[in-house]
């Protein structure tokens, strides 16, 4: 029964993390109809400033994640203004290329600046636990989801009450008859692709102080986050907090009680089940589905 | 075939020419002019990026120092060393590739990738082309199970890496641990380097309480960690990479694992990385390693494993890990090989690789049947304040085992 409890917190400590990692690719991919395979790299990039942060100024990464955010939003924002929006309406194909090569270009990027080396953010406080009876409950990983899951509410409460939020959805549903309304759809995809970056950017410097990070991590947080993405159903912010609590959930509970190895396999089969079942994910909408393609 | 024709045949053509480096180097034969030509390919980007720049260093320094003294004296004439570096990306199939293509440019003298899977990639291609291969990042035991007579590794096998820390325990802990857990990627190595430290806790009466694995290359090991935390093990002992290696150590801080012995892991303590990222936590756990400065033996290019280290640090400006020491004594070994054979045909080298019996900076090198250096035995290195230090074999000892070594 310990472990069972022990492994369901766990579980549900790192989903809040993952649900974070990727709510900004869901964002993306729903509004944009953008699958950025770089995304993993802004999370790993989000790592380092708060790494560098922490190292050479002592900052504690709950507040450098702070700087991560900022960083990322400007480097989101100028990537989409000079890459991403030349091929916005080009078939997807051209934006999966187009941002596959941008994640290769920056993880060799990172591996010059600051090296293939493992780093961790280290913390006095964060490798410690409160202890329930036999349950341990780390304060890194703790804080962590509870900063994960407020950022994402956070977004969620944006998207659909504030003006930008909604022109974000509105140009995602039409483009065309957004910018009718007067909507400046390339100013709304750059800052929605910036404020993808700049989550990704405060998921990494998380991710960092709990665990491990290197520029070879980028691509395990693209996968993560297209699994709980098309899990919890596109550019639903809901759906993103959803899927990334199932998929820990999941990994923790496999992990627990069948042999360890086969984590993937089962999260993979989990995602098949939920598109055989919900082929829109979680809670994916027909709104979506529905919307106007250019 | 120049690269110009190739875009005329295709586009796709050209691009893949283009990938693999076309037109960048002529083809030749193994010795040019008074220059003998090795190959290596290595992980310069991709996953195992860092290990391959440390293999890289490795090599460089074994070519600059044999080249320093004059080069390898071959029959009557000396010959420099040029190696030609090609990037595997860490993916084992393009290894194999290259190597191929070192062949089609007549380099039939080469030295290893980083890691076991590209270097049993690459050893199935030597073999078949009869090239030979020195190697000093593929342990595994696998890879000389296969009946190859072209491969050689410098390296204590994979059955030694989590053996010896048992046997050091085994012989300097007081008191003996009764009971042990082994945790595992599972990659095929890490397998192996656990078998082999199960055997050896068997035979020194230390109970095995449980083996768990996780992924390769995982970054949370909460469940294997909550699945041996009830069975309150002496000694933890890991089979892993440096990053299920901090996992480990990180969150068992998280949950409470407190064995009353202590951690051991495989290669991820002895490496710098491993202590910047755990502060503290990683006080007392033991590792084992290839090499240490404190090796015993010398040969005539390095001196000793401290000149090594020296040397290392004038080139670098920072200590050496035992990656770059094994990747010198892979280069080192065919060095030694190429003056012993007296000539530059490939099995004539092959033959003088097989028949090493030379004491060096590294240890002592003497290949068996299979091509591995069984005779040498792995270091095992303490966190004491900080640093690895040498605990064992004793002879190599800087400072005495503590233990127990949490807390």
């Amino acid at each position: 029964m310990t472990e069972f409890l022990q492994s369901t917190v766990y579980g549900l400590l790192q989903g809040g993390l993952l649900a974070l990692v990727a709510v900004g690719f869901s964002l993306v991919w729903g509004v944009m109809n953008v699958v950025n395979l770089a995304h993993g790299t802004f999370v790993v990039l989000g790592s380092y400033v708060a790494w560098q942060l922490n190292k050479s100024a002592g900052v504690d990464p709950f507040l450098g994640m702070f700087a991560a955010a900022a960083c990322l939003f400007v480097a989101g924002y100028a990537v989409h203004m000079l890459l991403i929006n030349q091929v916005i309406k080009a078939p997807i194909w051209m934006t999966l290329l187009l941002t596959f090569g941008l994640e290769l270009v920056l993880i060799n990027a990172m591996v010059l600046l600051f090296s293939g080396d493992f780093r961790s953010i280290n913390t006095g406080w964060a490798g410690d636990a409160i202890a329930l009876g036999d349950v341990r409950i780390p304060y890194g990983r703790l804080a962590g989801f509870l900063v994960a899951v407020g950022l994402t509410l956070a977004l969620v409460a944006f998207m659909s009450r504030t003006r930008l939020g909604l022109a974000i959805k509105a140009t995602g549903m039409d483009r065309d008859a957004a910018r009718l309304m007067g909507i400046r759809a390339r100013r709304v995809y750059a800052t929605t692709f910036a404020i993808a970056a700049a989550m990704a950017g405060a998921a990494g410097a998380i991710v960092g102080t709990v665990g491990t990070f290197s520029p070879a991590s980028a691509p395990a947080f693209t996968l993560q986050s297209f699994v709980i993405a098309v899990l919890g159903g596109l550019g639903n912010m809901w759906g993103a907090l959803a899927g990334g609590l199932v998929l820990g959930l999941v990994q923790s509970w496999g992990g627990q009680y069948l042999s360890g190895t086969l984590v993937t396999a089962v999260a993979f089969g989990v995602l098949v089940a939920v598109l055989i079942v919900r082929p829109a994910g979680l809670l994916g909408k027909p709104y979506y589905e529905a919307r106007v393609e250019t | 075939m120049s690269c110009h024709r190739l875009t005329t045949t295709g586009v796709a053509l050209c691009a893949l020419a283009f990938t693999a480096g076309c037109g960048k180097e002529e083809s030749g034969g193994v010795v040019k002019g008074d220059t003998i030509k090795l190959g290596a390919a290595l992980s310069l980007t991709g996953q195992l990026a860092r290990e391959g720049q440390l293999t890289k260093e490795g090599y460089e320094l074994c070519a600059s120092r044999i080249n320093e003294k004059g080069g390898v004296k071959v029959g009557d004439k000396r010959y420099k060393i040029a190696i030609t570096y090609r990037d595997d990306k860490s993916e084992p199939d393009t290894a194999g590739q290259l190597v191929d293509r070192f062949n089609d440019e007549g380099i039939k003298l080469v030295l290893g990738p980083y890691g076991s899977s590209s270097t049993e990639a690459a050893a199935a291609v030597i073999e078949k082309n009869k090239q030979v291969m020195v190697e000093g990042a593929g342990a595994d035991d696998k890879i000389f199970e296969k009946g190859y007579t072209q491969t050689f590794a410098v390296l204590s096998p994979a059955t030694q890496y989590a053996a010896s820390m048992v046997k050091a325990v085994a012989e300097l802990a007081k008191p003996k641990p009764k009971t042990v857990v082994f945790l595992t990627a599972d990659d095929g190595f890490s397998k192996t380097v656990t078998e082999g430290g199960e055997a050896e806790a068997k035979k020194q009466g230390i109970k095995v309480l449980a083996t768990e694995s996780f992924p390769e290359g995982a970054t949370d090991v909460s469940s294997a960690l909550t699945k041996v935390r009830g069975k309150n093990a002496d000694l933890v002992l890991g089979s892993v990479h440096l990053e299920e290696g901090i996992a480990i150590i990180k969150q068992s801080g998280e949950l409470g694992v407190k064995p009353a012995g202590g951690f051991g892991e495989t290669v991820a303590p002895p490496t710098p990385d491993f202590v910047k990222t755990l502060g503290d936590s990683a006080e007392g756990v033991l590792g084992s390693t290839q090499w240490v400065p404190q090796v015993k033996g010398e040969d005539k290019y390095f001196g000793t494993a401290a000149d090594y280290a020296k040397a290392y640090e004038a080139k670098y400006g920072r200590d050496p890990e035992y990656h770059n020491a094994e990747a010198t004594a892979a280069c080192l070994a065919l060095a030694l090989g190429l003056e012993k054979a007296g000539s530059t045909d490939t099995q004539k080298v092959r033959d003088s690789v097989a028949g090493l019996d030379e004491e060096t900076f590294f240890g002592s090198i003497d290949f068996n049947e299979q091509g591995e250096n069984e005779t040498k035995p792995m270091s095992v290195i303490q966190i004491q304040g900080g640093k690895p230090v040498t605990v064992w074999p004793t002879e190599q000892a800087e400072s005495e085992l503590r233990w127990p070594a949490a807390g």
